[in-house]
């Protein structure tokens, strides 16, 4: 199996900023954190990080320094998520033609939350079904009545059969189809996947706006740092 | 990781934009986040981080042999020439930790 974590995204459009997966987070990285989830239950597995090009210095850095035991394969991403995700599947292609890899797992490098536990149930999940994502409930208040019972926050690491989904996005970059997440490329191109709704964590969050680091730091101090 | 203030992109909430943050630190723990758009600033509650801080110390002091032997293993010459510096350092350091946080009392 292989995991793909996503860190591309760009701080530089801002002048000098960081993109926010360089950031600390009690004292290591957030996609440090990211990573050593992702790796955790996967000795053998391939563990492939997208990241800008602007990054790769400060990449070897981190991995060197915070993500030791782990081999970790660097890609280059591209514009969009879609792009980027893309990019590390023709990295990983070759072993996909040749069967080594039977099951790629996509996670967002802001989700430095994720437990290694989540990571193993999706991957049963892809490997039984052909596809897995871990959701939570929407607040029905929120909903028009209509959409109650039917609409789900999804979240990151997303599971997916290798071969198909190596296909649904060669089939997409034909097209030019861009998805706004991985499940997305695979309805349009691989209907026949069923896709599972794993139960997920609320406090698998994204890092997104600031007050989301506080929450972050807090739920590590729960966990004692161990996730 | 020695960053104390950093500036990242993050999404405020006022602008409805991705915008620059500026970002301070005592320690391992965020004291505050700033938006360099509209200057909307984020603190942690002052009794709120002492707290934090106080409870995430232990934690730091108990894994710093740890982290000290890792990085002896990955550099050990880089390691015996910054240790002394790091050790005559860490005091200071801690000072001004300390000082950033009883500015917000």
């Amino acid at each position: 199996m292989a995991v793909v974590v996503l860190a591309a995204g760009s701080g530089t459009r801002f002048g000098h900023s960081t993109n926010k997966v360089w950031l600390p987070l009690s004292g290591r990285r957030i996609i440090s954190r990211s990573l050593v989830n992702a790796s955790r239950n996967f000795p053998l597995g391939r563990i492939v990080l997208v990241i800008h090009p602007s990054d790769a210095d400060l990449a070897n850095v981190t991995l060197e320094r915070e993500v030791q035991g782990v081999r970790v394969e660097i890609v280059f991403g591209g514009a969009t998520r879609h792009e980027s995700e893309h990019n590390a599947l023709q990295h990983l292609a070759p072993a996909i033609r040749a069967g080594e890899i039977e099951v790629v797992i996509i996670h967002d490098g802001a989700r430095p939350l994720a437990t290694p536990q989540l990571f193993l149930e999706i991957t049963k999940a892809a490997k039984q079904f052909g596809g897995a994502i871990p959701t939570i409930p929407v607040d029905s208040r929120e909903l028009e009545r209509m959409q109650r019972g039917t609409v789900v926050r999804v979240q990151t690491p997303q599971g997916f059969l290798a071969r198909e989904l190596l296909e649904a996005y060669n089939k997409a970059a034909i097209d030019g189809f861009i998805g706004t997440d991985t499940a997305a490329c695979i309805e349009k191109y691989a209907p026949s996947i069923t896709t599972l709704t794993v139960s997920a964590d609320v406090s698998n969050i994204k890092i997104t706006f600031p007050q989301d680091l506080a929450i972050a730091e807090h739920v590590l101090a729960l966990r004692r740092y161990r996730d | 990781m020695k960053e104390e203030l950093l500036e990242v992109a993050l999404y405020c909430a006022r602008c409805n934009s991705e915008t620059s943050h500026r970002l301070v630190y005592a320690g391992r723990l965020l004291v505050s986040t700033t938006c360099l758009v509209c200057y909307t600033k984020n603190e942690h509650e002052s009794n709120d981080l002492w707290d934090a801080y106080l409870k995430d110390l232990p934690h730091r002091i108990a894994t710093k042999p740890l982290r000290i032997w890792k990085r002896i293993l990955r550099a050990p010459a880089l390691i015996l020439w910054e240790l002394p510096k790091a050790t005559i350092r860490k005091p200071i350091g801690m000072i001004r930790e300390f000082r950033k946080l009883k500015k917000r009392n």
